[in-house]
């Protein structure tokens, strides 16, 4: 049996592919009528091979359980998500606007505080930030950039409204499956990247490579760059070692780095001691160095907060920008863009109520069943009340925690994320997703050609985190002619 | 390169060439035993002597038999030495220098050490455990021939090469040192049995074939030993290995410590008058190799993977 479009139901959610059963979307139109053409047997095959090629080219990401590492292969839906490169453009646009305005806040809080005393951002907010790093103030990295590589997750609600739903600053992960889907997705369907154009998304580790060495403290040819691991108990590992090698950078963890007494940061090598210039350090802030942070972090290295201080060695990400990297501090993302730049928004924040607001807290703790209430720093979807499928237990729990403190927490209006179709079995069922792009900063802003576009395999789950079911899939922007 | 990633691959190929060696060595002994008359002074504990896990053992195993003697030197976990050990700790290497090993490696390696752990959990062994260890010490050649084949030569591959061959220098010694105890000992039947002794020892190093074609004599204590001492052309002759880590640092900067190291083990082994040290003094001889194979690995230790305590001089 063939794929029939009209009997493909996303349920009253938005698809990403079809408008309403049997119509494709103008950008998927080429794609839905191929998959037309596949039998069923012929599309289970080709995810078959996907899931060869992904196990092959050993694309995993590593699950701690019972005492042992466990690298799993990576899951991978085969059928992409396409977005025209016009709707593209306006996104891309909306996050270098963010991120422009993010790194103005980060700089002015560890500055000025301009923001503060012109009372569009409350001190109170900073000073009772745990991400907020007292070291860090009085301090400006080059370009006024603390934030170089951002990984912002958006989502679409039933209106076919873009939302962002937050902005990962601190180590976000992610990008080197959006590069590893795509290689797969070619081997997979050669003919549609013939026949359409399709943004390519590759050149992320030389824009990654360009965007570090331009915040070399030295002006050479070849800075000395190194990817900074927690090691291989970490889940990003797979990532860390693949982007190291892309880029020709070498993959250190805190033990091979040395700060010497001239403040410069040293690697151990063969050789004997080698200058470091940049760190793309994918260890979080605490872990950094634990001269300035946790004493017992064995994972940084002794110093490196005084090297970067003096200017002798880059960081990327800056410690310290996690500050921006708040649920709460979100809310006030909308106000930053018109307070630094001047302009509207282009992309539109999750309304967000603060639960710190008497009025608005009141509003959160009445009508706890239809919202989703979020602690203020929790990433990967920890301590997160979702109202439409919690139990009375639960929301009495949350609204304990919200009392006691109202700072911590914020709620937002549960979304109806938008859907594509997925390979169940033999057949595409329409299943949730988001998407993560990812944005570089230096001396000029990138942004990938898509992102990393993540599923939530599980009917009707919306919970897209590969530990807990979720998958991906390729993401293609398509050039399809006209005016961009 | 960093030092870290070069101790790891030195590392790496040293546990697979003991992982190698040690399913050689329970294979030979397994034959020999079956060889030897009953009542012969030799036994499983010799075994374990060579692999260097005397007291470990004595202090987790009740008796010395041939069944404790292969769960402790194949499937014991707590044994550093035994072959689940070194295929694990193989692994854990690779894993952590995955940008720089070829990606097969470490692929070849974890299934190895899957196909390991399956065959001990399943209870029946015994009859089929030639073949089993046959496969291991094949599959762990396969993997140095895929490093061999894939690795670019450049220092990473030098320092496969050094741990490779210093492991095999370590084990020609440790097997030899089985040959000394038995030279020294009063048993006048393990004395009639010294050919059929040091055939053994020739063949648990692999090396009887090479002997023939090369020797063209009589297997005997001092023929036997000199050939696994002095052969400059036999891959596990200790005299040998010595050259091919000699060659490897010659590649390597600041490679003046190490050099010396190996040119002192060079001297004692070359200059070395069988004939004279025979047979009275060839446990201790053996003894000196040894200590001189840890300077080795000393100095290499010293000179390029510990970290740098001192704070380089403000430019």
């Amino acid at each position: 049996m063939r794929i029939d479009w009209s009997q493909y139901d996303p349920g009253g959610f938005y698809d990403e592919l079809i408008s309403s059963p049997g119509q494709p979307r103008a950008a998927a139109r080429v794609l839905a009528n191929y998959l037309k053409s596949l039998s069923d047997q012929k599309l289970a095959r080709r995810q078959r091979a996907a899931e060869l090629a992904i196990e092959e080219m050993g694309v995993t990401f590593t699950v701690y359980s019972e005492g042992e590492n466990i690298d799993r292969a990576w899951p991978f839906d085969i059928i992409p998500r396409v977005i025209a490169l016009r709707e593209w453009r306006q996104i891309e646009a909306g996050l270098q606007q963010r991120i422009t305005a993010l790194n103005l806040f980060i700089d002015d809080v560890y500055n000025k505080q301009r923001i503060v005393r012109d009372k569009v951002f409350p001190q109170a907010l900073i000073s009772s930030s745990k991400d907020y790093l007292p070291q860090c103030a009085g301090f400006s990295p080059r370009f006024g950039v603390w934030a170089h590589i951002c990984g912002s997750d958006l989502v679409r609600d039933g209106d076919g409204t873009v939302y962002v739903l937050e902005d990962n600053l601190r180590v976000p992960s992610g990008v080197s499956y959006m590069i590893q889907n795509r290689s797969v997705a070619k081997r997979v369907f050669p003919e549609l990247f013939r026949r359409q154009s399709i943004l390519p998304v590759d050149d992320y580790p030389a824009a990654l490579f360009d965007m570090l060495a331009s915040l070399s403290p030295r002006p050479l040819d070849y800075p000395e760059i190194v990817v900074l691991t927690p090691g291989i108990y970490n889940s990003a590992y797979f990532e860390h070692a693949y982007l190291a090698q892309q880029m020709g950078a070498e993959l250190v963890e805190g033990s091979d780095l040395v700060v010497g007494s001239d403040d410069c940061v040293y690697m151990r090598t063969i050789d004997g001691l080698q200058r470091v210039d940049v760190i793309y350090r994918r260890v979080n802030d605490d872990f950094l160095d634990p001269e300035a942070f946790r004493e017992d972090s064995l994972l940084g290295c002794p110093g490196l907060l005084r090297a970067w201080r003096a200017g002798k060695v880059a960081l990327a990400n800056a410690p310290g920008c996690g500050v921006a990297d708040d649920k709460v501090v979100y809310t006030y993302v909308p106000d930053m863009i018109r307070y630094y730049l001047d302009e509207d928004p282009i992309l539109a924040n999750v309304p967000s109520y603060r639960c710190e607001d008497a009025k608005q807290r009141e509003y959160v703790l009445a009508n706890l069943k239809d919202l989703v209430v979020k602690p203020a720093n929790e990433s990967g979807g920890y301590g997160m009340l979702v109202g439409p499928q919690s139990t009375a237990k639960e929301r009495e729990k949350i609204a304990a925690l919200v009392q006691r403190r109202p700072r911590n927490y914020i709620a937002q209006p549960a979304l109806a994320l938008s859907t594509a179709p997925t390979v169940v079995g033999r057949h595409l069922e329409p299943r949730h997703l988001d998407l993560r792009p990812f944005i570089l900063s230096g001396k000029s802003t990138y942004v990938t050609a898509g992102g990393l576009t993540r599923v939530a395999l599980r009917k009707g789950s919306l919970v897209v985190n590969s530990s807990q079911g979720g998958g991906s899939k390729d993401t293609w922007v398509l050039d399809s002619g006209g005016r961009a | 390169m960093l030092s870290r990633v070069a101790e790891r691959l030195y590392w790496t190929a040293r546990y697979i060439e003991r992982a190698e060696n040690t399913a050689r060595l329970l294979n030979a002994f397994k034959l020999l035993m079956l060889d030897l008359p009953r009542g012969v002074g030799l036994s499983w504990a010799q075994l374990i002597d060579i692999s260097g896990g005397h007291d470990d053992f004595k202090a987790r195993y009740r008796s010395v038999n041939e069944r404790n003697t292969r769960l402790f030197m194949l499937a014991d976990r707590d044994n550093p030495g035994s072959i689940i050990s070194c295929l694990n700790m193989a692994r854990e290497n690779l894993r952590t220098t995955r940008d720089i090993a070829p990606s097969e490696s470490f692929e070849s390696v974890n299934e190895l050490l899957m196909f390991v752990r399956r065959r001990v959990g399943a209870k029946r062994q015994g009859d089929h455990n030639y073949e089993f260890l046959s496969q291991i010490v094949q599959r762990c050649q396969a993997i140095t021939g895929l490093l061999a084949g894939t690795m670019s030569q450049d220092a990473a591959y030098q320092f496969v090469r050094i741990g490779r061959n210093l492991e095999r220098a370590d084990m020609t010694t440790r097997i030899l040192d089985v040959g000394s105890a038995t030279l020294i000992a009063s048993d006048a039947e393990l004395e009639r049995l010294e050919h059929r002794l040091w055939t053994w020892l020739l063949n648990a190093l692999s090396a009887h074939q090479a002997y023939r074609q090369s020797v063209r004599r009589q297997v005997s204590a001092p023929v036997a030993a000199g050939y696994l001492l002095h052969d400059s052309l036999f891959p596990r002759a200790v005299l040998h290995t010595l050259g091919q880590i000699r060659a490897c640092l010659k590649q390597l900067p600041r490679n003046g410590v190490p050099l010396r190291a190996v040119g002192r083990a060079e001297r004692l082994v070359r200059e070395s008058d069988l004939h004279e040290i025979f047979p009275q003094r060839f446990h201790v001889f053996i003894d000196d190799i040894q200590v001189a194979l840890g300077d080795i690995h000393q100095a290499i230790q010293r000179t390029w993977f510990e970290p740098v305590a001192r704070r380089p001089a403000a430019r």
